[in-house]
């Protein structure tokens, strides 16, 4: 399998991803999944129609979107992950997708959420989530941009939020 | 009269309107909404949703966005499919655009108000005519 790139993005496929990191990537296939938004069959249709970058647009569970990842049909693909929240990053890892490094993307604010970042808004659940791939040696970036830096962004994340990485 | 929505990526709505107004002198039923930085792709569903309830007389609401596929555009259009409301979506705004609408939507159809917006952006995008070249080769 070819995935080239995981981010987790609440804002899905929007302007950064079809601008700055297509042309960084070259992608063939991008992947939006998250369980309910596979489940939502206008934001199915929204995301399938208006992706103006000639890549194949599919919408998955997680464990669709792991399943097809592991499938001969995808070994030819420059493939793009948009999960939508960490947790869906947590998932796609505890279902067995292979991948050295997860990115993190938008989070916007939600109700519970504190702020990493002017861009990026965690919450409890989504920091537990974090820690476990970090827990799996797996890298965790922070990059809006694909020029934006590729360092190791998990102490950053542990420093923010003391309390709920215990 | 038709309403105009216009909704942007940060502060380029709020400017286009300010530059609008220069030309056509204050406007009614105008408004202006920009993605923030930090905010969920749904949290701007609902705003324009408001917005385009507060601003509705019933004529119906044009909805000018910036950037085809990006996150003003998408919300945008999942309101246009949720929506009852007579509303429309046309994308890539420009000034052209905009000045032209403004001064034309009394006594129109919404249908027909889109129509010349998508024609009225596109016609206004130009290279300097001759005239003005003279000698100078492109």
């Amino acid at each position: 399998m070819t995935v080239s790139h995981v981010r987790m993005d609440n804002r899905l496929i929007h302007g950064q991803i079809l601008v700055s990191w297509n042309s960084h990537l070259k992608i063939d296939h991008l992947i939006v999944t998250n369980d309910k938004v596979a489940q939502d069959p206008m934001q199915v249709t929204l995301l399938k129609a208006v992706t103006p970058i000639g890549a194949k647009v599919s919408v998955l569970s997680v464990a669709d979107c792991v399943k097809y990842c592991q499938s001969p049909e995808s070994e030819k693909e420059n493939i793009f992950i948009i999960a939508k929240f960490p947790e869906d990053g947590c998932e796609l890892v505890e279902r067995g997708l292979s991948i050295p490094v997860l990115n993190l993307g938008n989070q916007a604010f939600v109700r519970g959420s504190m702020k990493l970042s002017n861009t990026v808004f965690l919450t409890e659940s989504g920091v537990k989530a974090l820690k476990k791939i970090h827990e799996k040696g797996i890298k965790i970036t922070c990059r809006m941009m694909p020029n934006d830096s590729e360092n190791e962004f998990w102490p950053n994340i542990e420093k923010t939020f003391p309390d709920w990485v215990k | 009269m038709i309403s105009i929505l216009v909704v942007s990526h940060g502060a380029l709505a709020e400017g286009m309107l300010d530059a609008m107004q220069m030309i056509t002198g204050p406007q009614e039923k105008v408004l202006a909404l920009g993605l923030k930085e930090t905010e969920a792709p749904e949290d701007l569903i609902d705003r324009i949703r408001e917005a385009a309830d507060a601003l509705d007389d019933g004529d119906g609401v044009l909805i000018m966005v910036d950037l085809y596929g990006a996150t003003p555009f998408n919300s945008s259009s999942r309101l246009f499919m949720e929506s009852s409301h007579p509303i429309e979506v046309v994308t890539g705004v420009n000034l052209p655009m905009l000045v032209e609408i403004v001064m034309s939507r009394e006594g129109v159809s919404l249908a027909d108000l889109l129509q010349q917006a998508y024609q009225a952006g596109q016609e206004g995008i130009k290279l300097l005519p001759d005239t003005i070249r003279k000698g100078k080769t492109l």
